[in-house]
């Protein structure tokens, strides 16, 4: 019984019947053309760097008067995102996609706030509204314009970061900080602020 | 993604050079994914799946796959490229049993000692940690065992034919290389290996070490990422909102309330000092 082989074809019973044996081994009159198997793909094993994401480079929003430099973070030890610790750049998720990326959510944080720089310009994402623009450059000088579709502030609790994270379905731009109430225990707050935005067509 | 730049009779699709990881959710809870590697050298061969030829006049050094199939038991039977069927295989038959949601690659390789046979490895396909990539060694080379060497010492020891080490690490560029096994003298490499956040990157150690042809063959399988697990993004509390909940206690705040009865404390005196007679000099404190 032939195994369902998912490839470039899509009935391969029909495509290749199973041959009949030979009469014999040798003297046949001449060679009959093998059916050609069901298309597999085939790839080389040479040893590749890594694929290259875009960065950005700037996030500009007019409404919160943002306009600051983005700089590419990964995690610490611990797992969580790393940021800069200016509260005037924001940090690049540089494990997921970038603007320029054909799927997936493009993250960008910043803190809202720390001892040392006080008050950041993150702090006023929490009074942008649906429909506002934000511009993100990338280092190859090329401007993307997004529309923001939701603005909400989220547990840290509940924030589904899967999702948030996620590197599969529609490009789109996520913008994080923090918010809510601050644990003076801890040291931190007890909400993220969540903005989202979708690339504006053309 | 993938594309046809040509479609032959022989060789079925061509994609580009190993730089697609296949994403890892290409598998499902009924069927599995079978990759082949052609791990002989100098040796084009057919491969036979249950007496059915699949892959026609396939080259040394190429992966074919991913084969989706449903879970079962598979004979594969390889062959010289110019055969006329299965019935002299020059590997195998062999009999692969395939679980559903699995991911497997079946190598055809030299033995330690030489002679040609065939492997099938599981494909470890667990996410990886935020920021972690996978690193998966395979010895199916004709050669003694032998250490994998990252920035020049080892991280993998004693790997001998047909076996598999694997490690997650950092992401990052590793300068890797494969030596016998208790020395640091590379028989291949060393050269870049990216580990890529989420990326299972399988390497192979392949070809025969007395005719100096060993070398590194890659596979990469995506989709395995995490997200971070927090996004901390503030510690000044200087834009926190109104708290309407009873307040939250904590030792910042018992020593805002201690602060608070020293300064209530403290206007008390003074209040009472300006109730002295002035005579005894400056007022306050």
């Amino acid at each position: 019984m032939l195994a369902l082989i998912a490839g470039c074809s899509a009935n391969p019973a029909a495509e290749h019947p199973v041959p009949s044996a030979p009469a014999t081994a040798e003297g046949s009159v001449g060679p009959t053309p093998r059916p050609a198997p069901p298309a597999v793909p085939i790839q080389g094993t040479d040893l590749a760097p890594a694929a290259e994401v875009m960065p950005p480079v700037r996030i500009a929003i007019p409404d919160a008067r943002i306009d600051i430099a983005v700089a590419p973070v990964g995690v610490l030890d611990t797992g969580v995102m790393e940021l800069p610790a200016q509260v005037d750049v924001a940090g690049w998720y540089r494990f997921g996609p970038g603007p320029a990326s054909a799927a997936g959510a493009t993250v960008l944080a910043a803190h809202v706030d720390s001892l040392r720089y006080g008050r950041g310009p993150f702090s006023r994402l929490k009074e942008l509204g649906v429909g506002a623009t934000v511009t993100v450059t990338t280092a190859d000088g090329a401007a993307h314009a997004y529309t923001i579709t939701s603005n909400e502030r989220v547990s840290k609790q509940e924030i589904p970061l899967d999702a948030v994270f996620d590197q599969a379905g529609a490009p789109r731009l996520v913008l994080i900080t923090c918010g809510g109430q601050f644990d003076q225990g801890t040291g931190h707050y007890l909400d993220n602020i969540l903005v989202t935005a979708t690339p504006v067509a053309g | 993604m993938r594309r046809s730049l040509a479609v032959g009779s022989a060789a079925g699709c061509i994609v580009a050079l190993g730089l697609v990881a296949v994403p890892a959710q290409a598998i499902s809870p009924t069927t599995a994914d079978l990759y082949v590697l052609h791990a002989v050298p100098a040796t084009p061969v057919d491969v036979y799946v249950n007496g059915a030829l699949t892959l026609d006049d396939f080259q040394p050094g190429d992966l074919a796959g991913p084969l989706d199939l449903a879970a079962g038991t598979y004979t594969v039977a390889i062959t010289a490229a110019d055969a006329a069927d299965d019935s002299a295989p020059v590997i195998g038959p062999i009999d692969l049993p395939l679980a559903a949601g699995t991911s497997y690659t079946a190598v055809a390789h030299l033995g330690a000692t030489g002679t040609p046979t065939a492997t099938l490895f599981t494909n470890d396909l667990a996410k990886t940690a935020p920021g972690q990539g996978r690193l998966t060694v395979r010895h199916v080379a004709a050669a003694p065992a032998v250490d994998v060497l990252a920035g020049g010492s080892p991280v993998i020891t004693n790997l001998a034919n047909p076996a598999e080490a694997k490690l997650d690490l950092a992401a990052g560029t590793v300068s890797a290389a494969v030596a016998a096994t208790g020395t640091t003298t590379p028989v291949i490499g060393p050269t870049d290996v990216a580990v890529q956040d989420g990326v299972n990157t399988i390497l192979y150690a392949w070809g025969s070490l007395e005719a100096g042809t060993l070398a590194i063959a890659s596979q990469t399988i995506g989709g395995l990422h995490s997200a971070p697990n927090a996004v901390p993004a503030g510690e000044a509390g200087l834009v926190a909102d109104p708290d309407p909940a009873p307040f939250v206690w904590g030792a910042g705040a018992m020593l805002l309330l201690l602060a608070a009865a020293a300064a209530l404390s403290v206007s008390r005196a003074r209040s009472d000092r300006r109730e002295l007679p002035a005579r005894h000099g400056r007022s306050g404190r």
